[in-house]
C-alpha cells in the first residue's frame, strides 16, 4: 500500500472536523450544567432600601415615568393612567401596594408588567430594573411557603430578594400588603 | 333525503337566506297576534307573510329541497284561510306556524351542514302540523271556502308557483349566498381589520397633533409680530402664515380620510342590530306565555348597524336580562290590574351610540328590585355575611344580583333560579372593557344601563380645566356656557345656585367634586356650564374652558374603570391622556357636609408617585387630602384654602421646601401651620436645613412608611396646637 501525504485540502478538512467536534462537547457540557442549575429569570430594583424583583417574562417594558394623567377619585394607589401601545394602562404605585413602604428617591420608571390575567399595567420602579437570575428551585421552594404576593428569597450570596407574585398581587383575595407573607 | 353536490354550495347560501325570511315571518306574526291593527294594516301583514312563506316554499323546492318545500306549504295552507278574514290571528294558530317555522330552519340547517340524510322522514311532522292547524270552522264563514292555491296565486300573480319559486330562488341567491364564497371578493381575518381600525385611529391622532402644529406656527408669527421687529420679520411671517394655512388645508384633508376609511370599515365589520333583537320579540313572546304572563317588547334604535363580533357576545347578555325582566321583573296580569298598570307588561330595550361609545337599556315597568329581600337572599345564600350586608347601601345591595351564585328563585326552573344569569351577563359586558348598572323604582320597575366601547368613531368632547387637571365631558351633555355673575347666583350657606331661564340650578364645582378642592361658591367671572343628564341639570364652575376636540374615547383599565367619575379617556395631541367625565355622575347629589368634617392636608411635591403614596397615608390615616405639584400651587391653595398640615418636599425646583416654609410664615394665617419637610436626603445636614428654616418636623422618603409618616404628623399637629 502506498502512503501518499495528505494534502492541503484534506488537513483543513481534518481540522475543521476537530473544531466542530469540540464545540459541540462543549455545546453538550454546556446543556447538562443548564439542567443541573436550571434558573429563573428576573427582573431586579431597589424599593427603599430592599432589593424586590419580579420574573423576566412577566415585564413587557421599562418606560420614564412621564404623560400620566392623575385619576381624581381612583383608590390610593392609583397613580394615574397613561397610553401604551394603543391601550390605555393604570400607572400603580408599587409602594402603596406593599403596604406603605419607604423609598430612597421618587420613582422615575413605570414597568409595564402582565399582571397574570393577561391584562396589562405599569408599577413605578426607583430605578430601571436588572436582569438576573435566581435557581429556580429557590424560587420554587420560597412560592411553596408564601401564603402573600411577595416571596423571601435568598441569593448564593446570602442577600435577600423579595419576588412579587404578580398574580398574586392583583388577584383580589391576596391582601397584598406585606404582612401577607 | 340526500342534495344534488352540485347545489350544496347553495345550499349553504339558502340557509342564511330563510334565517332571515324567517325572522321577517315570526315578527309577522308577532304583529298578527296583538290587538290594535286595523283590517287595511291586517291585510298587509298577512299579505307580506304570504309572499315570505312563499319564497321559503320556492327557494327550497328549487334546490331539492322537497322536505322543506312540503312544510312551507302546509304553513301556507294554514294560513290561507285567515288571510282572506284579515282579523287578528288566533294564538293557536300563531303557535302552529311558529313550530312549523322552527322545524323548517331546523331541517335546513341540517342540510347546509350536509347532515340532511340522518333528518328523520318529514311525513309525521307534517303530519302533526296539519293537525294542529286551525280547523276552517274557526277562522270564520268568509275564509271556509279559499284553497291553499290561491294565496300562492295572490302572492305571485305574474307566475305561476313554479316559475316564480325559481325567479325568487335565483334572486335570492344571487344577493346572498354568491358573495360569500365567489372570487368577487377577499377573505380576510378580525386580526387585519383590527388592526386597520387602530391605524384608522392613529390617523386621528396624527390630524389632532397636526392641527396643534398649526396652532404653534401661528403662536411663534405672532411672536414674530410682537417683537417689534415687524419689518424685519415680514417675509418669515408670510411664509410661516402661508405654512400655518396649508397644514390646516392638509389637516381637514386627513380628517375626510379618516371619516372615509371609518365609514369603509364600518360597512365590512357592522352588521345591524335587529339581527340580534328580532329573535328576542319571539323569546319574550314564549316566555311570557309559559309563565302566564303579557309582555310586550319594543325596541328603539334598532335600525343602528354595529360590530359583529360585539354583537354576537352582546347576544347572551340581552337573553339573560330578558329573561330575567319576564320571570323576576314582571307581574302576572291580574296582579298588574290591581296595581293599576296595563296587563301587558312593557320591556323597552334602548340602543343609542354617541361617538365611539354604546348605550344599551334594558327596561321593564315591573314590580322594581325588592331591596331587602336582595340583601335578605343574599345573606342567606352566603353571598355576603351579614355584617357586610348591614354596612351596604342600597345601590350596594342592588350590584349583588350581580354576584355569582346569586338567584332570588328559591326553586329551579328552567328559565331561572340556579344563581347563573347576571353574573354572567357582568361578566361578558366586563369582557368586552364595558359597565353594567342597575336602577329600580319599587313598583315601577328596573333598569339596566350597559356602556361599551365601540371601535369606530370619535365623539366631540368640551375640555375643561380644574386646578391643573383637565377634564373631558361630552360636549352632548354641555347645553349652554356662560360666566358667573353676582346678580344671576344665590349663594347660600352650604349651596350655591344658579339662575337659569326661570329655573335654580344647583352650582356644582368641579374641582370640589373631584375632591380637589374645597367647596367655595363661584368667583365672579368663572365659566359656568350647564350640564344635562337624564333630565337634571347642574351649573359647572370649571376654572377654564379650553376648547372642544373631536377625540376617541377608549375604555379605562379595570383598576379605575369603576370609579364612578369616569366614562373613558381620549389621547390628545401630545399623546398625553384626558379623562372623560360621565354628566350623570356630575348632575348626581352628594354628601358633602361628611368630607369637611375630616382633618385636611396639603402634601406639596413635584413627584406625582410621591403625591399618590403620600395621599395613600394619609387618607388611609383619615385625612382629606389635597396636592400640589409646586411650591407656587401650593401657595395658591393656601390663599383660599385652610388645612391642619402642610407635607412638604425639600427638593423641588423653582421653589423648594425652605422657601415655601419662609413664605408660609411672612403671613400671620399661616404663620403657625404645622410643616413636615420630607426629602429623599437622609444626611443630618438636609435635616438640620430643613429645621432651621421652621418646619416642625423632617422625614426622609425612605421612613415614610405608613404608620411613620402618619405618627410625624399626629405628633406635629398635637405639639403644635400645645403651643397654641
Amino acid at each position: 500500500m502506498k502512503i501518499l501525504p495528505r494534502n492541503m485540502e484534506e488537513a483543513q478538512e481534518q481540522e475543521a472536523a476537530e473544531l466542530l467536534e469540540r464545540r459541540a462537547s462543549r455545546l453538550r457540557e454546556q446543556a447538562e450544567t443548564t439542567v443541573e442549575e436550571a434558573v429563573h429569570w428576573i427582573a431586579e430594583f431597589p424599593l427603599g432600601e430592599e432589593r424586590y424583583a419580579l420574573s423576566l417574562e412577566m415585564l413587557r417594558a421599562a418606560l420614564p415615568l412621564r404623560m400620566v394623567t392623575p385619576v381624581p377619585l381612583s383608590a390610593p394607589h392609583v397613580v394615574g393612567v397613561l397610553r401604551f401601545q394603543g391601550q390605555v394602562l393604570s400607572a400603580l404605585s408599587l409602594a402603596s401596594m406593599l403596604g406603605g413602604h419607604g423609598w430612597r428617591q421618587d420613582p422615575a420608571v413605570l414597568l409595564v408588567v402582565d399582571r397574570g390575567d393577561g391584562e396589562l399595567c405599569a408599577l413605578d420602579c426607583e430605578a430601571i430594573p436588572r436582569p438576573t437570575t435566581l435557581p429556580a428551585s429557590v424560587v420554587e421552594a420560597a412560592r411553596v411557603r408564601a401564603e402573600g404576593p411577595v416571596m423571601e428569597v435568598f441569593t448564593q450570596d446570602r442577600q435577600l430578594i423579595h419576588l412579587i407574585d404578580l398574580k398574586r398581587l392583583f388577584n383580589p383575595r391576596s391582601t397584598g400588603g406585606r404582612n401577607a407573607r | 333525503m340526500p342534495v344534488d353536490p352540485m347545489l350544496q354550495g347553495l345550499v349553504t347560501g339558502f340557509a342564511v337566506e330563510a334565517q332571515e325570511v324567517i325572522q321577517k315571518v315570526t315578527m309577522d306574526l308577532l304583529e298578527l297576534e296583538r290587538d290594535g291593527l286595523d283590517s287595511t294594516a291586517l291585510a298587509k301583514v298577512y299579505v307580506r307573510l304570504g309572499r315570505h312563506l312563499h319564497t321559503l316554499k320556492g327557494s327550497a323546492s328549487s334546490l331539492g329541497l322537497q322536505d322543506l318545500g312540503d312544510i312551507a306549504h302546509k304553513l301556507e295552507d294554514a294560513l290561507a284561510p285567515l288571510k282572506a278574514s284579515s282579523r287578528k290571528m288566533p294564538r293557536s294558530v300563531v303557535d302552529v306556524l311558529l313550530h312549523g317555522l322552527d322545524l323548517f330552519m331546523l331541517r335546513a340547517q341540517a342540510h347546509a351542514d350536509g347532515r340532511g340524510d340522518a333528518l328523520p322522514d318529514p311525513a309525521a311532522a307534517l303530519a302533526q302540523l296539519v293537525a294542529e292547524g286551525p280547523a276552517p270552522e274557526t277562522v270564520g264563514p268568509q275564509a271556509s271556502g279559499q284553497a291553499p292555491q290561491s294565496s300562492s296565486a295572490e302572492a305571485a300573480p305574474l307566475a305561476t308557483p313554479e316559475e316564480s319559486a325559481l325567479v325568487e330562488s335565483s334572486s335570492a341567491m344571487n344577493q346572498d349566498a354568491q358573495p360569500e364564497s365567489a372570487d368577487t371578493g377577499w377573505r380576510v381575518s378580525v386580526r387585519q381589520v383590527t388592526s386597520l381600525m387602530r391605524e384608522v385611529e392613529r390617523l386621528r391622532e396624527v390630524r389632532l397633533r397636526v392641527e396643534e402644529r398649526g396652532r404653534e406656527l401661528d403662536r411663534v408669527v405672532t411672536v414674530l409680530a410682537k417683537q417689534g421687529l415687524l419689518a424685519e420679520t415680514a417675509e418669515a411671517r408670510t411664509l410661516l402664515a402661508g405654512t400655518s394655512r396649508l397644514l390646516r388645508t392638509d389637516g381637514e384633508e386627513t380628517s375626510d380620510i379618516v371619516d372615509a376609511l371609518e365609514e369603509g370599515l364600518k360597512a365590512i365589520t357592522t352588521r345591524p342590530v335587529r339581527t340580534i333583537l328580532d329573535p328576542l320579540q319571539r323569546m319574550v313572546r314564549d316566555l311570557s306565555r309559559q309563565l302566564g304572563k303579557e309582555a310586550r317588547l319594543s325596541v328603539v334604535g334598532s335600525e343602528l348597524s354595529l360590530d359583529r363580533r360585539l354583537l354576537e357576545k352582546l347576544q347572551g347578555a340581552l337573553v339573560h336580562l330578558l329573561r330575567n325582566a319576564v320571570d323576576h321583573g314582571l307581574e302576572l296580569p291580574s296582579q298588574r290590574e290591581k296595581a293599576g298598570k296595563h296587563q301587558e307588561g312593557a320591556l323597552t330595550l334602548r340602543i343609542e351610540q354617541q361617538g365611539n361609545l354604546l348605550f344599551l337599556e334594558c327596561s321593564d315597568d315591573g314590580s322594581g328590585i325588592d331591596v331587602m329581600r336582595v340583601r335578605k337572599v343574599a345573606e342567606s345564600r352566603g353571598v355576603v355575611t351579614s355584617d357586610e350586608a348591614e354596612r351596604l347601601n342600597e345601590n350596594q345591595v342592588r350590584d349583588l344580583i350581580f354576584r355569582p351564585g346569586f338567584s332570588t328563585r328559591s326553586d329551579v326552573t328552567d328559565t331561572s333560579g340556579r344563581g347563573v344569569g347576571l353574573d354572567a351577563v357582568r361578566a361578558s359586558v366586563e369582557a368586552l372593557q364595558g359597565r353594567i348598572e342597575v336602577n329600580s323604582t319599587p313598583g315601577q320597575g328596573t333598569r339596566f344601563v350597559m356602556t361599551l366601547p365601540v371601535d369606530l368613531g370619535s365623539s366631540p368632547v368640551l375640555v375643561v380645566r380644574a386646578l391643573e387637571q383637565l377634564v373631558g365631558l361630552p360636549m352632548l351633555a354641555v347645553e349652554a356656557t356662560q360666566l358667573a355673575r353676582a346678580d344671576s347666583l344665590r349663594i347660600g350657606k352650604r349651596k350655591a345656585h344658579l339662575e337659569y331661564q326661570g329655573q335654580l340650578l344647583p352650582v356644582v364645582d368641579l374641582g370640589a367634586r373631584l375632591g380637589l378642592r374645597a367647596l367655595a361658591p363661584p368667583a365672579e367671572g368663572q365659566p359656568l356650564l350647564i350640564v344635562q343628564s337624564g333630565g337634571k341639570r347642574v351649573a359647572l364652575g370649571v376654572d377654564a374652558v379650553v376648547g372642544d376636540k373631536d377625540l376617541v374615547i377608549r375604555p379605562l383599565p379595570s383598576e379605575v374603570r369603576d370609579v364612578p367619575a369616569w366614562q373613558g379617556a381620549a389621547t390628545l395631541s401630545r399623546g398625553e391622556l384626558l379623562l372623560i367625565c360621565r354628566p350623570d355622575w356630575l348632575v348626581t347629589e352628594t354628601g358633602q357636609a361628611a368630607v369637611t368634617a375630616q382633618r385636611r392636608a396639603l402634601v406639596v411635591d413635584d413627584s406625582l408617585t410621591a403625591r399618590a403614596l403620600h395621599r395613600a397615608m394619609l387618607e388611609a390615616g383619615g385625612f382629606s387630602v389635597h396636592l400640589a405639584a409646586s411650591g407656587a400651587r401650593a401657595l395658591d391653595r393656601l390663599a383660599t384654602d385652610t388645612y391642619d398640615v402642610v407635607i412638604c418636599d425639600l427638593d423641588m425646583e423653582e421653589m423648594d421646601g425652605t422657601q415655601l416654609i419662609a413664605r408660609l410664615r411672612e403671613k400671620k394665617e399661616t404663620s403657625s401651620l404645622p410643616v413636615i419637610l420630607v426629602s429623599a436626603h437622609d444626611s443630618a445636614a438636609a435635616r438640620e436645613r430643613g429645621m432651621a428654616a421652621g418646619a416642625d418636623g423632617y422625614l426622609s422618603k425612605r421612613e415614610c412608611a405608613a404608620g411613620r409618616l402618619l405618627a410625624e404628623v399626629l405628633d406635629v399637629m398635637s405639639r403644635r396646637g400645645a403651643r397654641a
